[in-house]
């Protein structure tokens, strides 16, 4: 859907993005991720046009991106805005028809999503008069009013209580479900782990990593494997011998355990299993692979430390 | 925006019936002592009002607070020596509008006229009106023989040229208000998703100009029927140059006092009117756009809301001076100054105003165009710098606005 090339931004002499590239594929929810002041804002804006590149380019579809191409976007800055002595509806008619619905069009969908997420009775209220929650469900709305394409939301679960969270996510679940593509920065790595299908780290206007969720945590796993076990923990620990290194461990009670070990002289698993099977009886196994906040923490930590040297 | 100009028309009514109460009856009592005027004043006594004779005199004290006096809301005090000393004395309750004191002065001396006709001299009284009648002069202006540049006709320009200025403010004042609360609002990012800031600009300009335009119009038409009303029925003679004259009934009169009063030609015959409204719209959209831009940058460059304060008082200041250079150019209409006051678009729109009531001599109607043609082009290439600072501004937030920023955001 839409590709990023060469992306480069200057602002006073100072690098703020560096030769980024991505694209977005059709149906895939893609997590821009980075420290605050990495040039996520930055890159989103230019991908909206909201302000130029000075090198790069960007294309939607087989084209080069242009005002037209607008219209299938719907953009949620992360600095929320409504005309706040506006009312719901109206607020909601304005933009819908500045992004090419017509009255009736604009009309039908408000009735839609306000219905959909039963805030009929706020139709007549001004935005001040709502609360923070409140006024972001409504710019949620209005920035998918006019069904596009493509989603770029700009920190979507910020402000949201956990409620409101699940329900923005099951909205975003749904639009990915219809076949549209969505960008989403966020600092909430939960989120990127539960929805994100690829995800791009940002750290100084440089590219980090790139790849699917699965595939980064697997890039950052450490060998370390997670076994639970009722039995005794001495013999347990006598049946390991050296090939194994325990890293932690969790006690649940008498003879309940959680172990958490790293495998060394090229043990597998299934050499773990052999060994303490005979001694314990094994309630559960699994392999530990780092969370996306460890990815980031790691990543974004090992490029600093290039960069100091 | 109906509000407004009612508000206005009440207060012009309000003006109006106080200074001219036309419908009230004054009653005067006329103190002859001597009984000079021997009880006649005129055969033909204006509508409201009544005259009483009495051959005494009633000092301040009786005339405040005696019953008998009490229905008078004047007294007119005749004394015994007004021949030689030509003293007359009014005392009032309540002080009377400027046309019923020259009703009662005209009056007065008319019949004083006569009196003193009759007692010394063998003419009558209309041979001595013919001769008493004073001579007519008339300076001219050998390079302007009908008058055409007289002042008066500056200040209708200077009038026009004013409320150009104002109208430029109040909706300078607009757009900067409603570009800045886009910005604080955030709201504007949204926006600029789907339009480029240069259509933002543009719509915002032209939207709050059109709005202008509409509310000028209401505010000409209301007002401007609302007069007419008033003429029509409430002060029949509010604008009738020879009132007086009409009270009396002496229609000789009428139209020598009309033709003394030169405002009165002026508004009716000197002033081009249809000339007047055309070019007054082409300056004010001009002046409005050109205006507009610099209002339109400083609200998109504004840090914050109260930011951009600084900036507004030049704007404001330039606004005053242009209104100044009009002053200037009313008393001083052919310096060189005011020929390039009149090219300047920051003075144009107001002195432009002012030199066309004067009207221009046939060889110098290019200098109209060529300074319309200098307003439309700055106001064009204010509107694109304006879009380049608009373009760069409006997303910075929180800064403190420095003018080198202004002219670094000019450049890209």
């Amino acid at each position: 859907m839409i590709k990023v090339e060469n992306i480069s931004k200057y602002f006073n002499r100072e690098t703020i993005l560096h030769d980024i590239s991505f694209s977005l594929e059709k149906g895939e929810i893609l997590g821009l991720l980075g420290p605050n002041g990495a040039g996520k804002t930055t890159l989103m804006r230019i991908i909206n046009q909201i302000i130029s590149a000075d090198k790069g380019y960007v294309s939607y579809g087989n084209e080069l991106m242009k005002e037209k191409h607008l219209l299938d976007i719907g953009y949620l800055p992360e600095e929320r805005g409504l005309y706040q002595s506006m009312s719901v509806e109206k607020q909601m008619l304005f933009l819908g028809r500045l992004r090419g619905l017509t009255t009736k069009e604009a009309k039908n969908q408000t009735e839609y999503w306000l219905e959909r997420f039963g805030i009929q009775a706020w139709r007549k209220k001004r935005i001040e008069e709502l609360s923070k929650g409140m006024a972001q469900k409504v710019q949620f709305i209005c920035t998918v009013l006019h069904e596009p394409d493509v989603l770029i939301l700009d920190e979507p679960f910020s402000g949201f209580d956990p409620i409101n969270i699940e329900l923005i996510r099951k909205e975003l679940l749904n639009f990915k479900k219809k076949g549209k593509s969505i960008i989403i920065s966020t600092h909430n790595m939960n989120n990127v782990e539960e929805i994100c299908d690829r995800a791009i780290l940002i750290n100084e206007g440089h590219k980090v990593l790139e790849g699917t969720v699965h595939d980064l945590r697997q890039q950052f796993k450490e060998g370390i494997y997670k076994i639970s076990f009722v039995g005794n923990m001495i013999a347990f620990a006598n049946a390991l011998w050296a090939g194994y290194e325990i890293i932690d461990k969790k006690i649940h009670g008498a003879d309940a355990f959680t172990i958490y070990l790293k495998m060394r002289q090229g043990n597998k698993i299934n050499d773990l299993l052999n060994a303490v099977i005979d001694h314990v009886n094994i309630t559960g196994v699994e392999e530990v692979l780092p969370s996306m906040e460890n990815v980031f923490v790691k990543s974004i930590n090992a490029q600093n430390e290039i960069v100091s040297e | 925006m109906i509000l407004g100009p009612l508000a206005v028309l009440g207060l012009i009514y309000l003006f109006l019936s106080t200074t001219t109460s036309t419908n009230k009856e004054w009653k005067i009592l006329l103190m002859d002592k001597k009984e000079i005027f021997d009880s006649k004043l005129t055969s033909n006594p204006p509508k409201n009002l009544q005259f009483d004779f009495i051959n005494a005199f009633v000092d301040y004290e009786d005339f405040a607070y005696q019953e008998k006096y009490k229905d008078y809301d004047l007294s007119v005090w005749i004394n015994e020596k007004i021949v030689s000393n030509k003293k007359v004395i009014v005392s009032y309750r309540e002080r009377p509008p400027e046309n019923i004191q020259r009703q009662i002065i005209f009056l007065v001396e008319r019949r004083m006229e006569e009196i003193m006709v009759d007692q010394f001299t063998d003419l009558s009284v209309s041979k001595f009106r013919e001769i008493k009648q004073a001579l007519n002069f008339d300076f001219k202006d050998v390079y302007d023989p009908k008058n055409e540049k007289s002042t008066t006709a500056s200040w209708v320009g200077f009038s026009f040229g004013a409320l150009i200025i104002l109208f430029v403010f109040m909706f300078g004042m607009t757009i900067l208000r409603s570009v800045s609360r886009e910005k604080s609002n955030r709201i504007v990012e949204v926006l600029l998703s789907s339009v480029n800031p240069r259509q933002l600009l543009t719509g915002k300009v032209l939207g709050v100009g059109f709005s202008a335009l509409v509310q000028f119009t209401a505010w000409v038409i209301i007002i401007g029927t609302g007069l007419y009303l008033f003429r029509l029925t409430l002060f029949p003679d509010m604008f009738s140059p020879g009132f007086v004259a009409d009270a009396v009934g002496n229609s000789e009169v009428n139209s020598e006092i009309a033709s003394q009063s030169p405002f009165v030609n002026l508004i009716y015959n000197q002033i081009q009117y249809a000339n007047m409204l055309i070019f007054f719209s082409l300056f004010f959209i001009g002046g409005y756009l050109f205006y507009g831009s610099f209002f339109a940058m400083v609200g998109s460059s504004m840090g914050s809301e109260s930011d951009g304060q600084q900036f507004i008082i030049p704007l404001t200041l330039l606004l005053f001076a242009s209104v100044l250079s009009g002053y200037y150019v009313v008393y001083f209409p052919s310096t060189t100054l005011s020929t390039w006051l009149g090219f300047i678009p920051f003075t144009s729109p107001m002195v432009m105003m002012v030199e066309l009531s004067n009207g221009f001599e046939d060889g110098n109607i290019w200098q109209l165009f060529l300074s319309l043609i200098i307003l439309f082009s700055s106001a064009f290439f204010m509107m694109i710098i304006a879009g380049r600072i608009y373009k760069n501004g409006i997303l910075r937030f929180n800064h403190r606005l420095k003018l080198g920023m202004l002219i670094k955001w000019t450049k890209k």
